[in-house]
This record gives structure tokens, sequence and C-alpha cells, in this order.
């Protein structure tokens, strides 16, 4: 190895000795009074300040955390359109219902053995049935439920519609030629007792004033 | 205590905090690392402000020197590395600077040195044109060749200085001889 390179050496012998013979530079006179002058100063500082060098680090790192925070923003404050979710509203307007009925059934029991019109006055207004913040309630606010598909209830109860053949009713697949209307994602429950029991109830109450209603009618003829 | 050597010296500055040792060893080293300096970097002034800054790194720092080192070596790898420091903001004023003029490029001898047609004979252009040769080998080749060609420091010495293993810093030396043997050709030649 030492061989290697003393043979380079050799082979650049001419400029080495160009190079040993360059005339040595020497610090000026006053070059040790100048240092002693900037210690006793204390000027320890730099002739010139550097320049601020651009840094990507510098620069990613707060564009990080605003990028960060506008992504939390959008987390934790969802949009108002997030707001008219679908189930969010149907389980509220469902409980509302359920409150309202369970209020309305013990009326309806207190109705029945106080007054007769009253009654009546339920069937005429159903909007005295719901919230009057309900979608249901409000005239001209469509439900999201397809409304071939439902029925009236007071028809039902009566017979009314034991003749009307509502042939969509129940059609949930269709031939595929028109676009099925969206009805919402509905979740699908099994209703419990206590509930069914509530709105057997409110059915029975129902039919149970229109008859006195009707009797009283016909007295009244 | 001009007799003593120089771990002999940094020592008695580090215990005792002698101003004599510490001035004993500006005067041993002022000149050598000038002579570094101003090869490194091809400019008298800077130069100047490189090796007081050393100097002033040596006051303040004297006892990040550890006593196993040699103080040659330590003091080289300061002014080496503010002389590094040094090029790099160079490069980038001539980079930012708004008038790319060729004035700032050129090294500041040219401006300082006025060459007499009968100095020109004697070696002084030859000097000129082989500093302008050493500034346009690469940085890393460059300090090697001249604390080996020109400061005479062993390889063991530069390993030291530049922190590098020896077989890298010959490969370098020898690099940087091949590319400085290419800019010089016509000179010694002649």
């Amino acid at each position: 190895m030492k061989k290697i390179y003393n043979n380079e050496e050799n082979k650049f012998s001419e400029m080495l000795k160009v190079l040993k013979e360059l005339p040595k530079i020497k610090a000026p006179d006053n070059f040790e009074y100048n240092l002693l002058t900037r210690i006793q100063n204390k000027n320890f500082g730099k002739t010139e300040k550097e320049r601020p060098q651009f840094n990507w680090v510098k620069f990613l790192a707060p564009s990080a955390v605003v990028i960060s925070a506008i992504i939390l923003f959008f987390i934790f404050f969802p949009s108002s359109q997030e707001n008219n979710n679908q189930i969010l509203q149907r389980t509220k307007l469902q409980d509302k219902q359920s409150a309202v009925n369970n209020s309305t059934s013990t009326k309806n029991e207190l109705n029945n053995q106080q007054s007769v019109p009253s009654s009546t006055n339920l069937q005429s207004n159903p909007s005295v049935l719901l919230g009057s913040n309900d979608r249901a309630a409000r005239p001209g606010v469509r439900s999201r439920i397809y409304d071939s598909r439902s029925i009236k209830l007071d028809d039902y109860i009566s017979g009314a519609n034991k003749n009307q053949s509502n042939t969509n009713r129940g059609n949930i697949v269709n031939n595929g030629e028109e676009p099925s209307q969206y009805d919402g994602l509905i979740v699908s429950e099994k209703p419990d007792k206590k509930t069914l029991e509530r709105y057997h109830a409110v059915v029975d109450s129902i039919k149970k004033a229109q008859l006195k209603a009707d009797s009283l009618k016909k007295v009244q003829k | 205590m001009t007799e003593l050597s120089d771990e002999d010296l940094i020592k008695e500055y580090q215990d005792n905090n002698t101003p004599e040792a510490y001035d004993i060893l500006v005067k041993r080293y002022k000149d050598p690392l000038m002579n570094f300096v101003y090869r490194f970097v091809g400019d008298r002034d800077i130069c100047t402000d490189v090796v007081q800054d050393t100097m002033i790194k040596f006051y303040l720092n004297k006892d990040s020197y550890r006593s196993f080192a040699k103080f040659s070596t330590w003091i080289y790898t300061i002014a080496g590395n503010l002389a590094k420091n040094e090029l790099k903001r160079r490069r980038r004023r001539i980079i930012f600077s708004i008038d790319n003029s060729d004035d700032e490029r050129s090294p500041q001898i040219e401006d300082k040195m006025f060459i007499a047609p009968d100095k020109a004979a004697d070696g002084t252009i030859r000097n000129e044109i082989i500093q302008k040769a050493l500034l346009k080998v690469k940085t890393v080749y460059r300090e090697v060749v001249i604390l080996r060609d020109i400061q005479d420091l062993s390889y063991e010495e530069i390993s030291e200085i530049t922190g590098l293993a020896i077989g890298t810093v010959k490969s370098r030396i020898n690099r940087g001889r091949a590319q400085l043997q290419k800019l010089l050709k016509h000179i010694y030649r002649e």
C-alpha cells in the first residue's frame, strides 16, 4: 500500500515541488493586537450575520399543525348538513312520538270518561297527537316513507279501505324499469311488547271513541 | 515557558488560565493557520478573520480540548471548519447577489496585487495561477492536498483533523493531486 502511494507521490513529484515552493502566507502585524482587543472588548460575535436559511422542517412543521387543526375542526364540528341525518331525525321523531303517545293515551282515557266531543277533536286535528315541531305534523312536509306503501290508519280501522286495492303496498322490489324511490335508511327493529301494547291501547281507545260518537250521532238524529 | 510543548501550554492554560500560554500558542499557530486558510479560501481578508475567529474559539472553548489529541490537529480542525463555513457563506452570497458580477467571484488577490512585468517572470504570476488552480479543486480534495503538500502534515494528522479514515485521506489526496495536475500541466513543464 505504501509503495503505491510512494509511486503516486513520484508521479506528482514535479507538481508537489511547485506546491512546496509556494510562498508562506503570514499573519498581518496587527493580528495579535486585534485579537487581544477583541478578547478585551468581548467582541466574540461574527462580523457578518448569517442569512436565515430556508428550512423545510421550519416550513412544514407549522403547515402540518394548520392542516391537522383543519382536519380536527371537520371531525369535531360537523357541518349543518350532517345534522339532517335521516336516521338521527327518525329516531328522534320516534322518541317524541312515543312520548306524546304516552301522554295522549292517558289523556284519551280521561277524555273517554269525561266527554266524547274531545275525542272528535282529536280525530279532526291529528296534529294534537304529535308535537308541533314534528315533521309529520307539519302540512306540506313529506315523510320519507314511500307514500304508496303506507296506509291510512283510520280507514284501516273502520274498514273503509277494504275494497281499495293498493298494488304498490309492500312492493319493495320493483321490476327494475323504474328507478326506485329512496326512502331513507331505516333501521329495522323488532317492536317490543310494551310499545305494541301501548299502540293497541291507543287504537282501542280511538275505536271506542268513534263508536260512542256514532251512537251519539244516531241518537241525535 | 516558550520551550514548553503545545500540549503542555494548553494544559497550563486550561489549569491555571495563564494568558502567557495562550499568547505563545497564538504566536506559534497564527502563521501556519493563515497559510492553510489562505490556500483554502483564497482571500487574505477573509483568511485573517477566519484565523482570528479560530483563536477566539480556542480562547472560549479551551476546555473542550482533550489531552489525548494533539493540539495542532485540534486547532487545525477548528480553522478548517470555520473556513468551510466561510466558503459556504460566500457561495450562498454569490447565488443570492443581485448583480452577479465577476468581481465577487474572483479572489481578491487579483485586485490587491499589481503584477509588474519584471515580477511576472520570477514566479509571482505562477504562484497566482497555482492558487487559482487550487481553488478550482473540489473542497473535499483541496483541504487534504493543502494539509499534506503545503502544510506538510502526516496522513495520521490529516486523518485526525478531517475525521476520515487514513485510506480515505490517501485516496482523496490522490484525487486532489490528479485534479490539480490537470490544471497545472502547462506550468511545471515549462
